[in-house]
């Protein structure tokens, strides 16, 4: 380190060149980029500017082509990776219903295309006209009847309606947006649902009753960054769930919604909801009258337990269409006595009593089975069970309580009731996976230099097993190489016999043996289990090895005896001498070829297909064994492998270049 | 010569011989020779009389067939600490053999870091110190390629004096030197010699052998011809060869 800082430092202002002095090469005056170059392609004869002005163009045609673009997407892109996390998403949210009739066609010809047009096209044709005749309208949402069937357009997306005061049953065309674009950071995803964190600010008005805490905290800013800033002040409040009250309309695994008093429907996730008071229905029998039916004139003795909603206790007991026989008291010329027990055990044991035929028992929070319990614990009792409890499965009344949230951000208005907050971090969407239409990266979710998550398994694999394959070369080279200068004949010829069995066996041959002779070896006599890259990479490494220790071997005897004699005189051992004196000059010596042997082996990595490795090769044998595209296929990845070596030339060229001694 | 102080080396009846292609080649035959602390001698001789292989074998650069060799006190046969006897042996080469990719300091601080393990502040300190004494202190932080084969020599002198040695061994120093250059070499082994080094040296330079040197050998063959002060080898020696060889270098 300290040699190459005095390297960089070495045309010192002391020793400026003095007119009489010639100026070394060190000392020529500094010329801009733009000159360098400009005077090199000077320099250049006219015939390979035309050839490098046709590469390019080659180049430019065949990758703006979709043949070709459809190849390097498949050869190095990873959607699922690239869309996994913290890259900037768009989800089309609409009606799936529409997708499959409206865009399909569409998407799929994009697709073939140009990805930007798409986006184009769908944000334009996302205005819908309709034309049909209003089938039924709520405060929220028109049904349209049209020729393909019928519509629900939620009235906020409506555009243009024609004429604008149409009644249901008359004839209308109606615009309206049938799709809403999220723009996001897709951050979790899941079989049903996926979630955009958004980029947008959002202020959300709330009643302040729903405040549970309220803290009142600073964002301290940057002053180094900008010495006028101010610190921000935020409130972060804990938001009490809404509790939603309405009936019930539907009620499955995932979700429920409600019909809400004005009207309007709404959904709730499970997820998103802390609890659903569902009302259920329990019906207990006085066991000695269970199939008794009710004589005529009789009275019907109904029992309730305190605190009941009788009214909506009986209207669910006559919608049952088997109501237990004792208590079809609405038949004939039956009177009803409505008998009320302070608790659940004297309404139950007056039951057993025969005090009342049966017991009515509705609830809908956590003592809803209470009833039912009972009857289980007291078999003797005399009471028995209508039939299960059940749960109101429509028409009836039902709480939903959402979770509480946590929501920072700063108070834009605040009065008694109502308090506004314009959110600091970023809203979480969560969208029903099926019911995202589209679904596009934006760059950069490709696979590029400053992306490399978005690349797919093959080039990273290439990558991984050549670098690491390179350095277990290197070590293993450096080993045998100075192995192969020892005065120790045993040492010597060990190393001479590594060097001569590698150099003439093929690398085929001896990746085929890492992969299926001794890799299985290892399994069945060690507890180590080689993964299929670690067999591809000891064999690489072991193969190259071999050529690496000849490179040091020489590079070290390319050193003068004189150096290492030098290094002795000084009192150094053969160790230190080596470490400190021969080596560091013998490996600039061996740079180049040491370098030459990286690019050999990045392109010999080719070789591990033979492992059934998923590397750059394989994927793009799968590609085209799919597609049948040979050409474009094979092209892509060589012309892939090239890029992939220039840039290591490149590498190898500047490490030279630094590692060099001043004339 | 002898007045109660051990000779500093001894070497005693020693044989050396190289196997090559063409036979056997007989270096040395028999060679003993002693210095005592602070004696400069200078080993004069025609080329392959194993004026050079003597000093290798003082620093066991070269191993020995037969005889013995004390350095210090410590036997070289064998030795099994010969690092350490290296370490007390400062040799300059003929051919300087500075690490080419190391500064002229980063040269002589190397071996005070690995082999005497001084801190770097410490040796850098040393360094300029070496430096500023064979009189190139400006030129610390060039590398060899960027020096004159004079000033190459010098820091090689200064990288062999770093380790403190009690013995200095020149192998004809000024040899591949253009003449101008080898004043200024001459003038640091003079200094070195006035300081009171024990000093070996090989040279054909009769100025210095005249200015700075206790006594002069003369080899021939891998023998030992003749030894005595340089003022009287070098104007009436004894013996024939001798003669002949310093009528053809003066």
């Amino acid at each position: 380190m300290q040699d190459e800082s005095r390297l960089t430092e070495q045309p010192s202002p002391t020793e400026a060149p003095s007119p009489e002095d010639p100026p070394s090469d060190e000392f020529v005056p500094e010329t801009s980029t733009a000159d360098k170059i400009f005077n090199w392609l000077a320099g250049l004869p006219w015939w390979a500017i035309i050839l490098a002005v046709v590469a390019v163009a080659v180049l430019y045609s065949m990758f703006t082509s979709a043949a070709y673009q459809n190849v390097i997407r498949f050869l190095t892109d990873d959607p699922q990776r690239s869309t996994d996390d913290l890259f900037d998403v768009v989800q089309i949210v609409g009606e799936p219903a529409m997708i499959i009739g409206h865009f399909t066609g569409e998407t799929q010809d994009s697709v073939e295309s140009v990805i930007t047009e798409l986006l184009t096209e769908v944000i334009d044709s996302s205005l819908v006209t309709r034309a049909g005749f209003i089938e039924k309208e709520t405060p929220a949402t028109i049904t349209v009847q049209t020729d393909s069937g019928s519509v629900t357009i939620p009235k906020d997306r409506i555009k243009r309606m024609e004429p604008p005061d149409a009644a249901v049953g008359s004839d209308v065309e109606i615009s309206y947006i049938d799709r809403v674009t999220v723009t996001g950071t897709l951050t979790e995803r899941d079989d049903d649902t996926m979630t955009v964190r958004t980029v947008d600010e959002e202020i959300q008005t709330f009643a302040t009753a729903r405040i549970l805490n309220e803290e009142t905290s600073v964002i301290a800013c940057d002053k180094n960054a900008d010495p006028d800033c101010t610190d921000r002040e935020v409130v972060t409040i804990l938001r009490e769930g809404e509790i939603v009250t309405g009936t019930l309309t539907t009620l499955s695994q995932t979700g429920v919604s409600l019909q809400l008093p004005d009207e309007s429907t709404r959904e709730f996730r499970r997820a998103e909801v802390e609890y659903i008071h569902v009302p259920t229905l329990t019906i207990a029998l006085n066991e000695a009258q269970a199939e008794e039916p009710v004589a005529e004139g009789q009275e019907v003795r109904i029992g309730f337990v305190d605190g009941t909603d009788i009214t909506a206790a009986l209207e669910q007991l006559d919608q049952l269409e088997d109501i237990p026989v004792p208590l079809r008291y609405s038949e004939g010329s039956a009177r009803v006595a409505l008998v009320s027990y302070p608790d659940i055990k004297a309404a139950l044991e007056a039951t057993g009593a025969g005090d009342v035929a049966g017991l009515v028992y509705l609830d809908a929070g956590s003592e809803r089975w209470a009833v039912a319990d009972w009857v289980d614990a007291n078999p003797d009792a005399g009471v028995v069970l209508a039939s299960e409890p059940r749960e109101c499965t429509r028409h009836c009344e039902i709480t939903v309580k959402m979770n509480d949230d946590e929501l920072t951000g700063t108070v834009t208005a605040r009065s008694a009731d109502e308090i506004s907050i314009r959110t600091v971090d970023a809203e979480y969407v969560v969208i029903d996976r099926d019911k995202i239409l589209d679904n596009r990266r934006m760059e950069p979710g490709v696979c590029a230099l400053n992306n490399l998550r978005g690349c797919n398994e093959g080039i990273f694999l290439t990558l991984r097993v050549t670098f690491l394959a390179y350095g277990l070369a290197l070590a293993i080279g450096l080993f045998v190489g100075l192995m192969r200068v020892s005065n120790n004949p045993v040492i010597y010829a060990i190393s001479t016999l590594y060097v001569e069995v590698i150099r003439g066996i093929p690398l085929l041959v001896i990746l085929l043996y890492a992969g299926f002779v001794i890799s299985p070896w290892i399994r069945d006599h060690t507890p180590v289990e080689l993964s299929d890259e670690w067999e591809a990479i000891i064999g690489l490494a072991f193969g190259y090895g071999a050529f690496i220790a000849e490179i040091f071997r020489a590079g070290i005897q390319s050193i003068s005896r004189g150096q290492m004699e030098a290094a002795r005189s000084l009192g150094m051992s053969y160790p230190q001498a080596m470490r400190h004196v021969i080596l560091p000059q013998a490996v600039r010596v061996v740079l180049p070829p040491l370098g030459n042997d990286f690019i050999a082996m990045l392109k010999d990595s080719a070789l591990i297909s033979v492992l059934a490795l998923p590397d750059l090769l394989q994927f793009g044998r799968l590609y085209i064994s799919r597609t049948f595209r040979a050409f474009e296929g094979y092209n892509t990845v060589a012309i892939l492998y090239l890029l992939m070596t220039l840039f290591l030339s490149l590498l190898v060229r500047l490490i030279e270049r630094r590692s060099r001694l001043p004339q | 010569m002898n007045n109660g102080v051990e000779p500093i080396i001894q070497i005693k009846n020693v044989h050396k011989h190289f196997h090559t292609l063409r036979g056997t080649v007989y270096a040395l035959r028999n060679v003993s020779l002693n210095v005592m602390p602070g004696e400069v001698v200078v080993i004069v001789g025609p080329s392959g009389s194993g004026k050079s292989t003597t000093l290798r074998c003082i620093n066991r650069l070269e191993t020995i067939d037969g005889g013995e060799i004390i350095v210090d006190n410590i036997p070289l046969k064998g030795a099994r600490n010969i690092n350490k006897v290296r370490a007390e042996v400062g040799m300059v080469f003929q051919s300087f053999n500075l690490f080419p990719d190391r500064t002229a300091l980063g040269n002589i601080v190397l071996a005070q870091r690995v082999v005497r393990r001084r801190r770097r502040a410490e040796a850098v300190d040393k360094a300029h110190d070496l430096l500023a004494k064979v009189g190139i202190p400006e030129k610390a932080d060039s590398y060899p390629a960027q020096l004159s084969g004079g000033q190459q020599q010098r820091v090689a002198i200064a990288r062999a004096l770093a380790m403190d040695p009690k013995i200095m061994l020149f192998d004809e120093p000024t040899s591949a030197l253009d003449p101008e250059m080898i004043k200024e070499v001459l003038d640091v082994m003079l200094a070195l010699a006035k300081e009171g080094m024990t000093m070996v040296v090989v040279s054909h330079e009769m100025g210095f052998a005249r200015a700075a040197a206790d006594r002069a050998v003369f080899m021939d063959e891998g023998r030992i011809v003749e030894e005595d002060k340089p003022d009287i080898l070098f104007s009436s020696p004894s013996h024939k060869r001798t003669k002949l060889f310093l009528s053809k270098i003066l």
